[in-house]
């Protein structure tokens, strides 16, 4: 576990090293790519404000507005998505008329989504997750009709057996074993999500991880940017851990086992 | 007194195609209560789908089957099924699993809980209430998977090759276990296998079945009394017996083929 701990930080501490020790013997220019050192001093000289009057906010609070958004998206996503699949793999009729448009809809970049948002919602929240929403409920769909196929027949006639009606079997057998995978799928797109909540962010939202990148070029502030840019990775890093828990820990069984 | 009765029962599978496959031609079989009935076949005899039907998974094509008179219509409490490995549900632990027809019944949660202690205190497998099916060995899954069959007192056990999948140990151990249980229980059993030992070993009569398309070839009583030997030499005049149906049938299956 410790072992394991090392082997996964020392890699960090090399890169970052590294960079502090090109940047100090002036191998690159610190003034358009600041190291560490530079952009975390730049962060606690500024009481980890940044920006000014209206579009002004805290690094924390861009932090958690980016992750509320990106999580939101998923959650209802997901949630949609699953019960969206099961339904339409409840009837022939549905899946033969629904399924085409959904594959049509599903190829669609979250990104491709933000105009859409911007028009229908305004800028803000709704927006944001809309576009994650968007970017992964027609995906997921798909995925959940992909998983009720592949449901273990065995699982259900034994659910037939005991006596299971078919709602019954719906909720109690094919529910349960089509989570797991339609989650991991989740998981997959997350990255593409996260990179659309950003651009989401640069483009309109006035706050969250992605301004404070925007700021930076607008203030010409390279501390800024590269600030904004480790945030966006630790905050994605630190939300992909959190579904790599759901996924290990709540949703944990495989098909068939 | 409980009998399962079936009548001059044909099935045929429509294929892909609009081909029509005749899985069985035409079996009468009768099981009266507290028998153990083995029927041996070659694989794709339609042994395993001649159990499907008396379950009331699958409907008949012709002929009729059941139960203390009835027709079978659907799954009926009075015969539950037992598959091959993995049928445990991987989202339940073992009491969970094992109390599963409970729940189908409407069952309350604490009587569901009690009544599936009791059946896993009887194959003690009390130990084992909180784990997962993949937390068990395939002799503990299949355990289980029979106490799971037990709970709600069927009068017949519909078991399908349910030890195909385990090495030798662990079988012959299942099948001790077995008998206990039908002993114990007081159950009927009709037990599907291609087996020769496993069948001549537990049954009091052996049914066997003709390669595709399923027909019953001969019945044999097996007269030996129980803790039956595989070494003792009564035991192996019914194996030759039934070896040298099942060559010809094997045979005959592959030049079906």
């Amino acid at each position: 576990m410790a072992r394991a701990l090392a082997a996964a930080l020392l890699p960090w501490v090399v890169l970052v090293g590294l960079w502090e020790i090109a940047a100090a013997r002036g191998w690159m220019t610190t003034s358009l790519f600041p190291p560490p050192s530079s952009f975390i001093k730049f962060a606690i000289d500024s009481d980890f404000r940044v920006g000014f009057g209206k579009e002004g906010m805290t690094i924390p609070a861009a932090i958690l507005a980016s992750a509320f958004r990106v999580v939101a998206g998923l959650f209802l996503g997901f949630i949609a998505a699953v019960a969206t699949g099961i339904l339409v793999s409840m009837s022939r009729i549905a899946s033969a008329s629904l399924l085409p448009i959904v594959r049509g809809l599903a190829p669609i970049a979250p990104i491709a989504w933000i105009p859409v948002g911007i028009i229908v919602f305004g800028i803000g929240n709704p927006t944001a997750i809309f576009v994650v929403f968007t970017g992964v409920f027609f995906l997921l769909t798909l995925s959940t009709v992909a998983a009720v196929q592949s449901v273990d027949a065995r699982l259900i006639k034994t659910a037939r057996t005991f006596g299971a009606s078919r709602p019954q079997v719906w909720a109690w057998v094919i529910f349960p074993a089509v989570l797991p995978q339609v989650f991991t799928m989740l998981r997959i797109n997350f990255f593409a999500a996260w990179m659309a909540v950003l651009a989401a962010e640069m483009v309109g939202l006035k706050n969250g991880v992605g301004m404070i990148v925007i700021l930076g070029r607008e203030m010409f502030n390279p501390n800024l940017i590269m600030l904004g840019i480790c945030i966006i990775g630790i905050t994605g890093y630190a939300v992909d851990a959190l579904l790599l828990f759901i996924q290990r820990k709540i949703l944990w069984w495989k098909p068939a086992e | 007194m409980s009998s399962l009765t079936i009548d001059h029962v044909r099935k045929t599978w429509h294929a892909p195609g609009g081909l029509q496959v005749l899985a069985i031609e035409e079996v009468s079989v009768e099981v009266s209560s507290g028998e153990f009935v083995a029927i041996l076949g070659p694989s794709g005899c339609g042994k395993s789908t001649l159990l499907e039907l008396c379950a009331g998974l699958e409907p008949v094509s012709g002929g009729e089957i059941r139960i203390d008179g009835e027709k079978v219509a659907g799954p009926n409490p009075k015969a539950v099924m037992v598959f091959q490995e993995h049928s445990l549900f991987p989202w339940l632990n073992v009491e969970q699993n094992v109390a599963f027809g409970l729940k189908t019944k409407g069952v309350r949660a604490d009587e569901r809980s009690r009544r599936g202690r009791e059946v896993l205190e009887r194959v003690k497998l009390v130990k084992f209430a909180r784990h997962y099916p993949h937390q068990l060995s395939g002799g503990m899954k299949q355990r289980v998977a029979i106490a799971r069959a037990l709970v709600g007192s069927p009068e017949f056990m519909l078991m399908d090759e349910p030890f195909a999948s385990l090495d030798f140990q662990t079988r012959v151990l299942m099948q001790q276990f077995l008998l206990e249980i039908w002993l114990g229980f007081k159950s009927t059993i009709l037990f599907v296998t291609h087996q020769i030992d496993e069948a001549v070993l537990l049954a009091d009569r052996v049914v066997v079945m003709s390669a595709s398309p399923g027909r019953v070839l001969e019945e044999i009583r097996i007269d030996l009394r129980r803790p039956r030997s595989m070494t003792d030499p009564a035991f192996n005049e019914y194996r030759v017996r039934l070896t040298s149906h099942m060559e010809r049938e094997v045979m005959r299956a592959a030049e079906v083929e």
